[in-house]
């Protein structure tokens, strides 16, 4: 006998970002996922402006060049779902379907946006289980999470992002660090203007919206915004360097170098974000030097600037040395 | 599916093992297998408080990243820093894995035995 199955979706709800910071839009994303109710479906769509977003488990400065990502303005964020590194700019549109779990499903999801590529004249197809391929080159990574009886799948779409900021920035920073994580997985993009050369966000905002009445038989209705006061702490968390840095994520770092006054070893564990323990290994002439390394850098956030202030307090008395330990780390872009 | 009888479980899909006032935490046979093959888990540190209903940490698989939620209030006694290198055990033996104990415990979320456990998950 057939037991009758769960509520299917009465109702299709839209919300469009009109925010480009990523800590907000993504603080407005976990919201609206708690808000979503129990027969419903709601599509947001948002834009971040000059932003690296990596996964929920992932090592920031394995997976991006902080340092000069920050130095030429743009920011780094830190997602709740899995998976790997992505840039984002206003030549890409984020879209999240958000739902209680039990109405999850990744092929009418994606055909969502299959459909409004279509109209868009661009065939596309899936490749494994998260990718949207264009000419056999991927445009549309996708990433899920859930809590609380509510998921959400959410993904990019290029559309005509700056292709050689992502490679510059989606590389790993010149720190070497030994990281339990999930890596990100190298493709080869392309952007949908590539083939509709034409094309913009806000036209593939208007295909979504329409593909996802279509695709799902129902009316959309605008999407009740979430509350600001509700919004703002949780994106005081997504801004913060604790969140971005340093969660549960315990690394450690390792760097090298031969000066005029001998050779530096440093060994860093670094745990949630700031340094657990320095071993430091030098043939320098003064034999208290390691030691009062690893003093200062003991309990030092895990930033250039930081470990930098701790060495200058350290060894205001060895001016040469400290400016030549400052220049090492400068050039590992721990930033 | 497997869900042994001397365990209690939560409607988060974590099992609960009571020793004196210590409860060993960790996911189901039927947590493990929805979220396919873990790749990863962020663990609490030893000392941390937990609260009953709140997250401890996460997981993240090949097809999503989940919380994990404590069903008990307490002081986390002990972490087991094995599932960092090797998340996948709670794939191979999610009942032999705890993934915290807890101590020192003063609340509880709503505990069900085994059989209305898997009453539960036959709905889903």
């Amino acid at each position: 006998m057939n037991r009758p199955g769960p509520p299917a979706i009465q109702q299709l709800q839209l919300f469009r970002s009109t925010s480009t910071d990523p800590y907000y839009n993504l603080a407005l994303e976990q919201r609206l996922m708690e808000a979503v109710p129990e027969d419903c479906c709601t599509l947001y769509l948002w834009q971040n402006q000059h932003t690296v977003v990596i996964g929920r488990s992932q090592n920031a400065w394995r997976e991006c060049r902080t340092a000069l990502l920050k130095e030429e303005g743009g920011a780094l964020a830190r997602r709740l779902s899995g998976g790997g590194a992505v840039y984002h700019d206003l030549g890409n549109l984020n879209f999240t379907f958000l739902m209680p779990s039990r109405h999850f499903d990744l092929d009418r999801q994606l055909e969502v946006i299959a459909r409004a590529c279509a109209q868009a004249g661009i065939q596309v197809r899936r490749s494994g289980r998260n990718d949207l391929l264009a000419g056999g080159r991927k445009f549309s990574g996708s990433a899920f999470y859930r809590a609380g009886g509510k998921s959400y799948h959410h993904g990019t779409l290029m559309v005509r992002v700056d292709k050689e900021r992502l490679n510059r920035y989606l590389s790993p920073s010149a720190a070497k660090l030994e990281a339990k994580g999930v890596p990100s997985v190298q493709a080869r993009v392309a952007n949908l203007a590539d083939y509709a050369p034409d094309l913009t966000c806000q036209d593939m905002d208007g295909l979504l919206e329409a593909s996802f009445a279509e695709v799902y038989g129902l009316p959309v209705r605008p999407a009740p915004a979430p509350e600001k006061a509700s919004v703002e702490p949780l994106r005081q968390r997504n801004a913060s360097w604790e969140w971005v840095y340093g969660p549960r994520l315990p690394f450690s770092f390792q760097c090298e170098r031969r000066f005029p006054w001998g050779e530096v070893q440093l060994q860093l564990n670094v745990e949630r974000g700031r340094v657990s323990e320095a071993r430091v290994y030098s043939d320098a002439m003064d034999w208290l030097l390691p030691s009062r390394l690893e003093r200062a850098l003991t309990g030092v956030p895990f930033v250039f600037e930081a470990l930098c202030r701790s060495l200058e307090g350290e060894l205001s008395d060895l001016p040469q040395m400290c400016q030549d330990l400052c220049l090492m780390l400068k050039e590992q872009e721990i930033g | 599916m497997n869900f042994p009888a001397e365990l209690k479980y939560t409607r988060h899909h974590l099992w609960v093992k009571m020793d004196g006032n210590t409860a060993s935490v960790g996911i189901t046979d039927y947590a493990q297998d929805a979220l396919g093959s873990i790749v990863f888990i962020n663990l609490p540190q030893e000392g941390d408080a937990t609260t009953a209903g709140e997250s401890f940490g996460d997981v993240e698989s090949v097809k999503t990243s989940s919380e994990l939620i404590c069903p008990v209030s307490g002081t986390i006694c002990a972490v087991n820093e094995d599932l960092a290198d090797m998340p996948d055990d709670l794939n191979l033996a999610p009942y032999r894995h705890w993934i915290i104990k807890v101590d020192q415990i003063s609340g509880t979320e709503e505990l069900l035995d085994a059989d209305a456990y898997q009453a539960l998950c036959a709905q889903k």
